[in-house]
């Protein structure tokens, strides 16, 4: 592709002469998705989608024009639109911008695999079949689920000053879900929430033997979960598996820190950020347990990259450490707006979408201490696993989050399974009250395609590792009218 | 990019239904758009542009199998010829690989329908200008977005269906420094700069009741006034998987117990699916067309759920035009007897909820939601505004919200267009009351 990219980018320029710089983000999906419900075929999807955004420097404002025509007459068009955008916006943005906010790197990136050849689709179903036969523990199951989605995006990137980027990102997601009734109780379990199982990588991702073993449990856990008292209401000790802890960290600690939220550019949509620009280098967010990384480097993690897609290299940063605020999400567009250092996380859903402060992957590092140590050490608490429901302030204060499985912690044991688990609190007291961390046996990462913000709105995929954690004095309640 | 997005959507209906063989049948859905954004915060311009985009999802039946696929198009006749024969070809070639579909549901209808809405949008290099002009001195953020977006469906039964509309939509905020902001919006087909000019006038009155110093409410159970672009929020919510015939049968919805009889809502909730609001096509992805008017909700009880064919196929009760998602489209809810005008005094003492934000289950049997308040929501007392409120986090059963606590809802009823952009402009829309609401309850 990249000969045709480069006569596309020869072609936008002579069409907007008079910007200052011209670049070019094309992006290509593909995906499949396949479906069984009820142990038979449900849906088979796939899917096809390519085209690339123009986008133009004038007067220090930029603006785009985002087209699927991909002759360079499309692009000339898409580019001259653009122009008439930026010279219309000039001197009314909010920052003077030059090109130093799309740096000329050149990179290539491909995501890790192990296994490259994919499986048919009749091997596909046939598994997805088996998986619901396993999932139906008893009778008392009332619907199964499995399915599974594959796809890449293609990426690549460049412009006028010399950046040139090409990435291509492989992923593979799977969702397995069992629903129960006995009389009026209802339940619902899932493996790891919908579509958290999604990560980058082959189809060595495509595990039968393990996601057969996940399928079992989800089934009878469903079952058990009928026979389990509501959770109860009160105050106590709070411990989350990582596919709990993926929502929390995402919610909480992720969308806060994106600067173009501090700077007010979502405040009419997703929300502003009880975060101030000048919290960042001496705020305490958490305890000195709570140590958070923006890592796009880790290999099978789903937002994984080498650039964002304006062209900033991708390294590892930490964010939270020992509980203090020590950086934050921007992307090089916030950090010339906020004079405070950032990450390289300006990215986009697709090509027809402008690129914008987004989370990558963030993760809670392990601490030191073993789930059995951790479960010891508590006299009244309770572990949520599994998110299935989730409400936060437009300041990421204020949440409640609610799973699918809670078992009791009476005395420093496991006791019984309790059903309905919700909790609720304010961002950085949470935090402050984050009382152990998991060492890294306990350590799981999880990702979501799910990530909705911005306006136009733009859904964009994310990616959470964390250990177990515990978090002490959380209120804590059950279902019910 | 044509703007003529009709005669793409008949070239590539005619060259994917055309390249069937005669035991194959097939439905095509269509979308396109050219629009134009204007993201703004702080009364600048954040981000600008243009986006053209058109793509093809084409669903295929073979003997007992079932295929969909998506293709994004060019806008090049000839190009977008090619992509779509050579998608069906490679469909053909996948489709002997996939068990049988037992619930298959190939489309019968054959109807045809076509509506055109044109407006009158503001030339592209004057939006920044006329659209942050008349706010200047706010501190104003929000979109703008405007341009033409179409959707069209045809099937091997013989339907042919198309719609398009040209819509302008200013999505904005108003913001005092204490952090406190008026929600509001100005849409429709034909840009006035006086209607604008009047909504912003609107917006700064509204303003001046906000900068008072807030009041921090204990959690607790408070009387409520729901507008209808708090309710707007609650209405979006409760139809995922709510109303669908699959949800109820397969233990995802909420509404179990409302069907089962174990549980009711209010004598005064109701509601339908109303595609005569004009805001959305009655016609699915299959071509398939709904009723103009479908009762949901009468009188507290279920009349009626939404039903895809493929649901009607497994269950063996009649399909009704639902897309396979099974959610409510075009919501109409029914209204009351309360002024909106009297809205403050039949609070009393209460909250005035002008908007809601960021709803989800508490416990999905039990129907019970939590969100938040959010943007301009007021202390009232004695029927008098005091001053706006710190944000609550409120946890309430849909069957306390609209049933047993349910004491009015309003004469008035607004139209809120649908604003969300993910993927594509979206179409569609409610037509909703105010409610009055005895004891929501207020937890954090």
């Amino acid at each position: 592709m990249q000969n045709d990219i480069r006569r596309l980018l020869d072609a936008a320029a002579s069409a907007a002469k008079e910007a200052a710089w011209v670049g070019l983000r094309r992006r290509r999906t593909s995906a499949s998705y396949y479906m069984a419900r009820d142990g038979a075929f449900d849906q088979a999807i796939g899917g096809l989608d390519d085209g690339v955004m123009v986008e133009v420097l004038y007067d220090g404002q930029f603006a785009y024009g985002a087209t699927p025509d991909l002759s360079p007459e499309g692009v000339a068009r898409a580019a001259a639109s653009a122009l008439v955008a930026a010279k219309a916006a000039a001197g009314k943005g909010v920052h003077r911008f030059d090109a130093s906010v799309r740096p000329a790197t050149r990179v290539s990136y491909r995501t890790p695999r192990a296994r490259k050849a994919p499986i048919a689709p009749d091997g596909v179903f046939s598994f997805l079949i088996d998986v619901c036969d396993a999932l139906k523990a008893g009778d008392e199951i009332i619907q199964t689920v499995s399915m599974v989605e594959i796809g890449r995006y293609d990426y690549e990137i460049v412009s006028t000053n010399g950046a040139d980027v090409e990435q291509s990102l492989h992923y593979m997601g799977t969702s397995l879900q069992a629903v129960a009734r006995r009389g009026d109780v209802v339940q619902l379990r899932t493996a790891n929430g919908p579509r958290g199982l999604t990560r980058q990588g082959g189809w060595e991702l495509f595990d039968a033997a393990g996601l057969m073993a996940d399928a079992r449990r989800v089934g009878a856990e469903a079952i058990e979960l009928l026979g389990a008292e509501t959770c109860p209401s009160d105050r106590r000790t709070l411990v989350l598996t990582p596919d709990q802890m993926m929502l929390q960290i995402h919610e909480s600690v992720g969308h806060p820190l994106e600067i173009d939220r501090i700077l007010g550019d979502e405040r009419n949509y997703a929300g502003g950020s009880f975060v101030k620009l000048s919290d960042i280098g001496g705020f305490q967010y958490g305890s000195k347990l709570m140590n958070i990384s923006y890592d796009p480097t880790v290999p099978g993690e789903l937002a994984s990259y080498g650039a964002d897609e304006i062209g900033n290299l991708a390294e590892k940063r930490l964010l939270i450490e020992n509980g203090t605020l020590v950086r934050a999400l921007g992307s090089l567009e916030s950090q010339a707006r906020s004079g405070v250092p950032g990450v390289a996380n300006q990215r986009a859903s697709s090509w027809n979408r402008p690129p914008i402060d987004r989370m990558a992957n963030l993760n809670l590092e392990p601490g030191e201490t073993s789930l059995d140590s951790m479960i010891a050490s508590i006299e009244k608490g309770v572990l949520m696993r599994t998110n299935r429901s989730w409400s936060i302030d437009d300041y990421r204060n204020k949440f409640q989050f609610g799973c699918e499985y809670g078992t009791l912690i009476e005395d420093g044991k496991l006791t019984r399974t309790v059903r309905d688990p919700n909790y609720r609190g304010v961002s950085s007291t949470f935090w402050r009250n984050l009382c152990a961390v998991g060492d890294a046996s306990t350590f799981a990462a999880f990702g979501t395609p799910n990530c909705g913000k911005g306006e136009p709105n733009q859904v964009m995929f994310v990616g959470h590792a964390s250990p177990v954690c515990a978090f002490a004095d959380v209120e804590v309640f059950g279902g019910g009218k | 990019m044509t703007k003529d997005f009709k005669k793409r959507f008949d070239a590539v209906a005619a060259r994917a239904l055309g390249e069937l063989l005669p035991d194959e049948r097939g439905a095509i859905s269509y979308s396109a758009e050219l629009s134009a954004f204007m993201r703004f915060n702080g009364g600048k311009v954040r981000q600008s542009g243009s986006v053209e985009q058109a793509d093809l999802s084409i669903k295929l039946w073979k003997g007992a199998k079932t295929y969909s696929f998506m293709l994004a198009l060019s806008g090049d006749e000839g190009e977008d010829d090619e992509r779509v024969a050579e998608a069906v070809g490679r469909a053909r070639a996948l489709m002997p690989l996939l068990p049988d579909d037992p619930y298959q549901a190939a489309p019968e209808a054959a109807g045809s329908s076509d509506a055109r809405y044109s407006g009158t949008l503001l030339p592209e290099a004057e939006i920044p200008a006329r659209v942050l002009g008349p706010a200047a001195g706010l501190d104003f953020t929000g979109i703008y977005s405007q341009g033409l977006v179409c959707r069209g469906a045809a099937n091997s039964a013989g339907a042919r269906h198309w719609f398009q509309t040209e819509t302008f939509l200013v999505d904005y905020s108003a913001w005092l420094p204490n952090g406190r902001a008026v929600k509001s919006s100005y849409a429709g087909l034909e840009w006035s700069d006086a209607e604008y000019a009047k909504r912003i006038a609107a917006t700064k009155r509204s303003l001046e009741n906000l900068g008072v110093e807030q009041i921090a409410l204990e959690p607790g159970k408070y009387r409520a006034f729901i507008t209808a672009d708090a309710l707007a929020e609650v209405v979006t919510f409760f139809s995922w998987n709510g109303f669908g015939e699959r949800g109820l049968r397969q233990g995802e919805s909420a509404y179990i117990a409302l069907r089962e009889g174990r549980e009711s809502m209010s004598p005064r909730f109701g509601f339908s699916q109303d595609f005569s609001l004009g805001v959305e096509p009655a016609f699915n992805d299959d071509g398939e067309l709904a009723p103009e008017r479908l009762e949901i909700v009468s009188g507290g009880a279920i009349a009626n759920t939404v039903v895809c064919s493929r649901t009607a196929k497994q269950y063996g009760v009649p399909a009704n035009g639902a897309g396979e998602d099974e959610s409510v489209r075009s919501i109409s809810m029914d209204a009351g007897d309360l002024a909106e005008a009297d809205a403050l005094k039949a609070i009393g003492t209460g909250v005035y909820v002008s908007n809601f934000h960021y709803l989800n289950w508490s416990d999905v049997q039990a129907a019970r939601v939590t969100g938040m308040t959010r943007f301009a929501c007021l202390w009232v007392e004695n029927g008098e505004i005091v001053g706006p409120i710190k944000d609550m986090r409120w946890d309430e059963s849909l069957y306390n919200m609209l049933g047993a606590k349910l004491e009015a809802v309003t004469k008035e009823r607004h139209l809120l267009v649908a604003s969300e952009t993910y993927e594509r402009r979206q179409v569609g829309g409610s037509l909703l009351p105010g409610i009055l609401v005895d004891g929501l309850s207020f937890t954090l």
